[in-house]
């Protein structure tokens, strides 16, 4: 039986859930482009075996096939240039490049041609921007390529894989860049300023005190919790609050310390290269930084990525999902906008904060507006205008436990899990968490008096400070 | 009073074992002086008398409190245990009681128990369907007649839905649940089985409810807590060690849940069992009367690797009732043997304590919905 009035129980569905209907869109090409697809209307969950749901089958079969077939298609001839590819090297070539993908892939040199990866031009070849051929290096021959050839050109599964999940968040409109592969000149970009000896003797300097510090703590924490945890402990001890209760219970499990600010993330970064022993080799690593689209993205100078991915691929018997040690030393590795830093919703804070190439964004960026030749100024003023605008809607400052809440909720570092089931791209969020460094425990109002559990975010502190109060002066 | 007052009041401690409440110090004083001390040297945290827990069954633990003073103790300094006969909190006797009672006085109790609630909309719920089939069924009809044309047909199924919906509305707003006939002869017959099983020689009603403890909460009120009469090294040796100490997966698996049990417990969560989303724990910011639970807790070991259907199956699951899928990943630092002597010397704080936890938050990521 269809159960057509199913959609009752779910009137939210997401927006790209709603079936489409695309009965009249050849029409609509043709007519007008900007014009969204229709919506369908009742959906039939079942066969009921009447002749009317199979002719509406048939129709709706007809209007998909038709579309594809009578859509106008191809690329306009005039934008479309060559591309060669170069199979000693894997990469392709575009002497003559031009259009708006210039600007955010491959790697231009210094007699302006453009060098692309392999999964860049095949996907552009599929867009049709690019007439694809086929050229030994060095030789004039030049034999064009279908798509088919392309295909066949793939090293291995996972660079298949690699380039169906760079198509995918191509066509949504990311801008996806390689983050370890390059074709010209190595281009680093980082949150991190390059190591100097200063800042290594600093680290390591730091290092040894916490080293030591922890040593201490640790046999005294494990003193404390003998005591802590004997028969007898609450009959000696007296607890005037249940936080002091709490705080006696939580010294027993040590938790990961997960780098929450800067400094954390910059002393962490210092010591991984001393820890390389110490961390697990994983066979998963980054393979792409995305950005969140941007009209005035420079690859010669781009920002910290929005994101980056890994990708995975979960029929593949030789991989398996990341264990907690591979998963830590992939956090070690990131590279990208923090964006859980406190004031990292600061307009300044990333150019202040991202190294291009070892020089300071923030310095790179003077020189560019400062330069009189230079026509990126414009692009630049325009930048900065959208940033003003960015400036003047003040963002509402939280009361303390839904801060909380957001904290542990988003956690710290985290990358993106492409995942790559037989041709199905999903993505995983994987993140740190901390529930360790924060707590959460309810204090009772003293004395019976009934405080309004609704407001107990901030009286919760109001009790905590009084109590407190009241305890160091019992103290004295 | 409101209920919620009234839940602040009822739970007003967090865990079983109180801070002593001392009298306010007047520092120029000295009467108050006198007295504070008084309070504080005679005050105590320990309880008066430690709670009885039977511990039944040799393959699989209960462990269970029958006292009906420490049930309800038990449940309102912390949620501890489940009801075995209710959902979770004890109510099984009230809610026969209030029930015979509504038998003898035929008048209508307007105390409803939560079951009685999720019973009734269930039975809205079946009411329901069964109306928007008798609908589904004419449309069917109509069609294959074949007379309809699709306008028509789209016509017809706004109305009936229409129909349907104004229904459903009424349904919530009278309480409306059609009197099934054999429905109720049934539920009568069901009551003067139970009667027969429940009333005693004198009329009243027997308790027939425990307090059932998960093992993990058991460690954590006799060892962490110090309020339950038994020991716990000796209740873990009992759980899942064989008499030759060999480190067992099960002992393995016991010692990590825990581990991750009090971590949570000690940062200030309300920590229940998540199987009904098909994880380990769920954590409440105080408990399930005041709000839902936002996270759901998996425990696994450091150098686990399940298939990804496992992981995005469970993500699903939780994403789907609005909570977090959190990863807790423990790692042991110390030898197994180490901690088999630990064990075995009751000196289980050695034992956590070489238990360390790490935790990363997996969710589905959706391009569409992070583009800005």
């Amino acid at each position: 039986m269809s159960s057509t009035t199913n959609q009752d129980t779910d009137l939210n569905l997401d927006e790209d859930e709603v079936i489409q209907d695309w009965s009249d869109i050849s029409k609509i090409q043709n007519d007008n482009p900007i014009l969204s697809i229709p919506k369908r209307g009742e959906k039939d969950y079942e066969p009921d075996g009447t002749d009317i749901q199979e002719l509406m089958l048939y129709r709706a079969k007809k209007a998909m096939f038709d579309t594809l077939e009578n859509s106008v298609r191809g690329s306009t001839v005039k934008s479309q240039v060559k591309g060669y590819y170069i199979p000693d090297k894997h990469v392709a070539m575009l002497p003559h490049a031009k259009g708006n993908f210039v600007q955010t892939m491959g790697e231009t040199d210094k007699d302006g041609t453009l060098w692309l990866h392999f999964f860049e031009f095949l996907y552009l070849a599929e867009r049709g921007t690019i007439t694809p051929y086929w050229k030994a290096y060095g030789d004039n021959v030049e034999l064009p390529l279908s798509i088919e050839d392309l295909y066949s050109y793939f090293k291995n599964q996972k660079e298949m894989d690699n380039f169906s999940i760079y198509a995918h968040l191509k066509r949504l409109g990311f801008i996806v860049r390689s983050s370890d592969q390059y074709i010209i000149t190595k281009y680093n970009i980082s949150f991190y300023p390059p190591l100097d000896f200063k800042s290594k003797t600093i680290g390591s300097m730091r290092n040894i005190v916490h080293r030591i510090t922890s040593s201490f703590t640790s046999t005294g924490i494990s003193l404390f919790n003998g005591i802590i945890f004997s028969h007898w402990h609450f009959y000696l001890k007296r607890y005037k609050s249940s936080p002091e209760i709490y705080e006696s219970l939580n010294k027993l499990i040590t938790h990961q310390k997960i780098p929450h600010s800067i400094s954390d993330l910059r002393y962490e970064h210092n010591n991984v290269k001393e820890q390389s022993s110490y961390s697990t080799p994983t066979s998963l690593k980054i393979s792409f930084n995305i950005w969140k689209p941007n009209p005035t993205f420079k690859k010669k100078y781009p920002e910290l990525p929005d994101y980056q991915v890994v990708t995975y691929n979960k029929n593949v018997s030789n991989q398996s999902f990341p264990t907690y040690n591979e998963l830590r030393t992939l956090f070690k590795s990131l590279d990208y906008k923090f964006n859980f830093i406190e004031d990292s919703s600061n307009v300044d804070f990333w150019n202040k904060n991202t190294y291009n190439n070892g020089i300071l964004r923030e310095n790179i960026l003077d020189e560019l507006t400062n330069h009189p030749r230079n026509k990126i100024k414009n692009t630049e003023q325009v930048g900065k205008k959208q940033s003003v605008n960015k400036k003047k809607t003040p963002r509402k400052e939280l009361p303390p436990h839904i801060q909380q809440l957001k904290r542990l909720k988003n956690g710290y570092r985290s990358f993106l899990l492409a995942i790559m089931d037989n041709g199905i791209i999903s993505f995983a969020k994987i993140s740190e968490a901390d529930f360790g460094s924060e707590n959460v425990w309810y204090v009772p109002p003293p004395n019976g008096i009934v405080a309004r559990p609704n407001q107990n975010g901030r009286n919760k502190n109001k009790h905590r400070n009084t109590q407190r109060k009241e305890d160091k002066q019992s103290k004295k | 009073m409101s209920k919620r007052v009234n839940n602040a009041v009822r739970y007003k401690y967090p865990l079983p074992v109180h801070p002593i409440e001392l009298p306010q110090l007047i520092i120029h004083n000295p009467v108050s002086w006198a007295y504070w001390s008084y309070c504080y040297l005679t005050g105590c945290n320990a309880l008066q008398r430690k709670i009885h827990v039977d511990i039944i069954g040799e393959k699989i633990v209960h462990i269970e409190v029958r006292n009906q003073d420490d049930m309800k103790y038990l449940w309102e300094n912390g949620f501890f245990g489940t009801g075995q006969l209710s959902r979770s909190e004890p109510t099984w006797y009230n809610h026969m009681k209030s029930k015979f009672q509504n038998e003898n006085n035929e008048s209508i109790n307007k105390n409803i128990s939560l079951e009685q609630v999720t019973k009734l909309r269930r039975q809205q719920r079946i009411e329901f369907k069964k109306q928007r089939e008798v609908v589904e069924a004419k449309l069917l009809e109509l069609r294959k007649k074949g007379e309809l044309t699709p306008e028509e047909e789209a016509r017809i199924l706004e109305q009936e839905r229409g129909k349907l919906r104004k229904f459903k509305d009424d349904q919530v707003a009278l309480h409306l649940v059609k009197e099934d006939p054999t429905e109720n002869v049934r539920e009568k017959g069901r009551l003067l089985i139970q009667e027969a099983e429940v009333i005693g020689e004198n009329g009243e009603i027997i308790q027939m409810e425990t307090l059932e403890l998960m093992p993990v909460e058991t460690i954590f009120l006799s060892f962490a807590l110090d309020v339950l009469d038994i020991t716990p090294s000796k209740f873990i040796i009992k759980c899942c060690m064989n008499d030759s100490f060999d480190y067992t997966d099960e002992l393995h698996k016991l010692l990590i849940q825990y581990t991750a049990y009090h971590h949570y417990r000690s940062h200030g969560w309300c920590v229940r069992s998540g199987i009904k989303f098909g994880s380990d724990y769920i954590l409440y910011k105080r408990g399930p009367p005041f709000q839902h639970a936002d996270f759901c807790i998996m425990v696994l070991n450091s150098n686990c690797s399940n298939p990804y259907t496992w992981y995005s199956t469970i993500a699903r699951v939780c994403g789907g009732a609005n909570k977090s899928l959190v990863l807790c990943y423990v790692e042991r630092t110390n030898s197994k043997e180490q901690i088999i002597k630990w064990v075995k010397e009751d000196n289980l704080s050695k034992v956590f304590n070489s238990f360390s936890v790490g935790e990363i938050i997996f969710k589905r990521w959706v391009p569409g919905k992070n583009r800005d």
